[in-house]
């Protein structure tokens, strides 16, 4: 793959937060970290026991990828469903179900951790581009992923401001419910306008800079080199023993 | 910067040209001007004059993006913006508007000087020279792969102009490009502005620190009148609205060996210094050195070693920040300074709307004031809950004309009468200039403090933070 972007950067934005600049996969062309993905999805159709074994090909993959701790909190943040998921299926059906669900949903949550956390906005308007998604539509879709991190430090930059003012929201404190409400609005009122602000002096600055212009020619082009053909094949490869032998 | 860096057209005429927008009454009064390859044009006025809107005109953006009543005529190196697609308009004319971080568009600063080449339709040989050429000419060539967001403040100015700059406009409107800016940045661009005309380019500069262009040739300046000055208070300039019962002003912030790191990177290491009641204190330092994290650190928002206290006790400061969207919420301006004060103390009220010229909008939605205004509000919340020892201003006057600073200063300094400590931080050094103590803030801690008469002639530490005093201040320190 030939993209000019280059290594050295501990912190930059990546689709979900923040780059891991560190993994092996994150010059790996983007379209074979999506169908990576998109295979590891697949195999939640799988009986118990190769769900089992998918799951252990695909944890050794996440940590050979130096991924591991991001796709822990992915599903760490999910772990209240999962056990509520968990009981309700335990409780209602049986309790192999429970498990074979439970694990199809820990499976689902980490499949996309390798492409979100090793692809740029910028890599997904390429794979989205060669996907053949018009251009309009294939940045729109990375502005927003490019947004991910900016709201979240409005957001924090919002509470930040309305405690600086002696407004401290907080959502535990369930007694005073209707002060609660009202406080919410003071974080949401401002989210809202920032939020628009924001998003029309970006596609000013767009169209300042000719984003409608049919004579368009991309510069950055994804080329596939040895190394991504070798992840594919082994992807190909293992996925389809899985399915042979589920 | 060869000559190539800018394609020689034949300029922009603008012939009656008026905008009116549809949600208030703001807009460009009829307007008519040329500027002529090689010319800079400094549009000037008070907020609200249509300076912004001027700009928006000449480069094509409006009426093409804005939706209002629009009519006249403006002539873009031979094309009628009226009756060009924006793409088209785009290959004449360039913008950098006033926010520079809310006008990038991707995760590095490569792509965002190729976002817009591409555009062009450029071959890749040709974006690649263009890429080059700008990221030196920029300073930028260290900073390629960084992460726009991840730039200072003047990083990002630069940056947002090689992005429009390598696309080589014949016409370049810039919004406000010094309001971010610290001084040597400042005087930085404004060079460049030069070089820009120097090279053919018809440069449109709307600012209000207009002081960093006038030293340029030929420098022609429109001055665009604006609405009406709000009054400002009817009472005498010892009248503090009872918020001198609170505190005598007799005490001393001591802040001792302060320090701040943020994911692995020092911001603040070891600030030291006591900051009295009573007074009007400026920071001022380059930009990206920590002052805001320094603000931030002292009202208790940011995690810090040291200590900040006042008698041996965590101090109580409100706090006011740079972007007064993030304080405002509620559906009119008394409501907004009234919010969830249980027994509100209506003489306090009355001077505050009276002294920050908020008289005529207390029952406007503060979301529809004017940027100036608005941090006025935002002054009055935090005020209107007494914070005991003061208030901190993080750049109160950024991008704001001289009625607001004015009113600003006067605000502060009753502050300040009525023993509040008032700590702002600027860019801006003719406003520093005006407080009772000015700090210095370098990468190891402040490098000078005192009256700014004394600090301001301290050629030894503006140099150490790599700071430029321009003469137009030290000549109004001086009067």
């Amino acid at each position: 793959m030939r993209i000019s972007f280059r290594r050295g950067q501990k912190r930059r934005q990546a689709l979900s937060v923040v780059l891991i600049e560190d993994s092996p996969l994150r010059h790996t062309d983007p379209r074979v970290k999506l169908a990576l993905s998109l295979c590891t999805s697949l195999m939640v159709m799988l009986p118990l026991r190769s769900l089992i074994a998918a799951i252990v090909v695909y944890a050794a993959l996440l940590a050979w990828a130096r991924l591991m701790p991001t796709a822990a909190r992915q599903i760490w943040r999910l772990r209240w469903m999962l056990l509520f998921l968990f009981l309700i299926d335990w409780l209602v059906v049986s309790l192999e179900l429970a498990v074979v669900i439970t694990l199809r949903l820990i499976l689902i949550t980490g499949a996309f951790a390798l492409f979100f956390a090793t692809t740029t906005p910028g890599e997904l308007r390429l794979v989205l581009g060669w996907l053949r998604v018009p251009y309009r539509y294939a940045f729109s879709v990375s502005l927003a992923f490019q947004s991910i991190n900016l709201m979240d430090e409005e957001w924090r930059a919002i509470i930040d401001a309305q405690q600086a003012r002696g407004i401290r929201p907080s959502l535990r404190q369930w007694r005073r419910a209707l002060d609660q409400i009202r406080d919410l609005v003071a974080l949401m009122v401002p989210a809202i306008v920032m939020t628009t602000k924001r998003a029309w002096a970006m596609t000013e600055a767009a169209y300042a800079r000719g984003f409608d212009s049919p004579h368009r020619r991309p510069f950055q082009r994804l080329r596939m080199a040895a190394a991504d053909w070798a992840v594919l094949a082994a992807a190909t490869a293992v996925s389809a023993l899985l399915v042979i032998y589920r | 910067m060869g000559n190539r860096s800018v394609r020689q057209g034949s300029g922009v005429r603008a012939d009656a040209v008026t905008f009116r927008y549809p949600q208030h009454d703001n807009g460009l009064p009829p307007t008519s001007i040329q500027i002529e390859p090689g010319e800079v044009v400094l549009v000037a006025g008070p907020s609200g004059s249509g300076k912004s809107t001027l700009a928006r005109c000449l480069t094509g953006i409006i009426p093409y993006l804005y939706r209002g009543v629009f009519s006249g005529t403006v002539w873009l190196d031979g094309l009628l913006t009226t009756d060009a697609p924006m793409w088209r308009i785009a290959e004449r004319a360039g913008m950098v508007f006033q926010n520079p971080a809310a006008q990038m568009l991707t995760t590095s600063a490569e792509e965002e000087i190729v976002f817009g080449l591409e555009n062009l339709g450029l071959p890749e040989d040709d974006v690649r020279e263009r890429l080059e050429q700008s990221l030196e000419r920029f300073g930028l060539l260290h900073l390629r792969s960084r992460e726009p967001r991840s730039l200072s403040g003047g990083e990002q100015q630069k940056l947002a102009l090689a992005a429009v700059v390598a696309r080589r406009p014949a016409v370049l409107g810039l919004d406000e490009p010094f309001s971010m800016l610290d001084s040597t940045a400042a005087l930085e661009l404004a060079a460049f502005v030069g070089e820009l005309a120097g090279n053919g380019a018809a440069v449109v500069v709307c600012e209000h620190r207009e002081e960093y262009l006038q030293r340029l040739p030929g420098l022609r300046t429109l001055r665009l009148d604006g609405p009406a000055h709000p009054q400002q208070a009817g009472a005498s300039a010892h009248d503090v609205g009872g918020l001198q019962d609170a505190t005598t002003g007799d005490f001393t912030l001591e802040i001792r060996g302060l320090g701040v790191e943020l994911g692995g990177r020092v911001i603040l290491r070891d600030i030291t210094a006591d900051l009295h009641g009573g007074q009007v204190v400026a920071i001022v330092g380059r930009n990206g050195v920590g002052k805001t994290t320094l603000l931030r650190a002292l009202v208790g928002l940011q995690a810090a070693r040291g200590q900040a206290l006042i008698d041996g006790a965590q101090p109580s400061f409100g706090m006011v920040f740079q972007n007064a969207d993030t304080q405002l919420f509620n559906a009119s301006v008394r409501e907004e300074i009234l919010y969830r004060i249980a027994e509100p103390d209506m003489r306090l009220y009355a001077w505050l709307i009276e002294s920050l010229g908020l008289a005529r909008y207390e029952e406007t939605p503060p979301l529809l004031l004017s940027e100036g205004e608005k941090k006025r509000v935002a002054l009055a919340t935090v005020l209107m809950r007494r914070p005991r020892h003061g208030v901190f201003l993080d750049e109160p006057a950024l991008g704001q004309d001289a009625t607001h600073k004015a009113i600003l200063m006067d605000v502060t300094r009753r502050l300040a009468r009525a023993g509040r400590l008032v700590v702002l931080t600027t860019h801006d050094l003719r406003l520093a200039a005006q407080a009772d103590r000015l700090l210095v803030l370098g990468v190891d801690g402040f490098v000078a403090a005192g009256p700014p008469a004394q600090v301001l002639r301290d050629p030894a530490c503006w140099g150490q933070v790599g700071l430029s005093v321009p003469e137009w201040v030290l000549g109004m320190e001086s009067k």
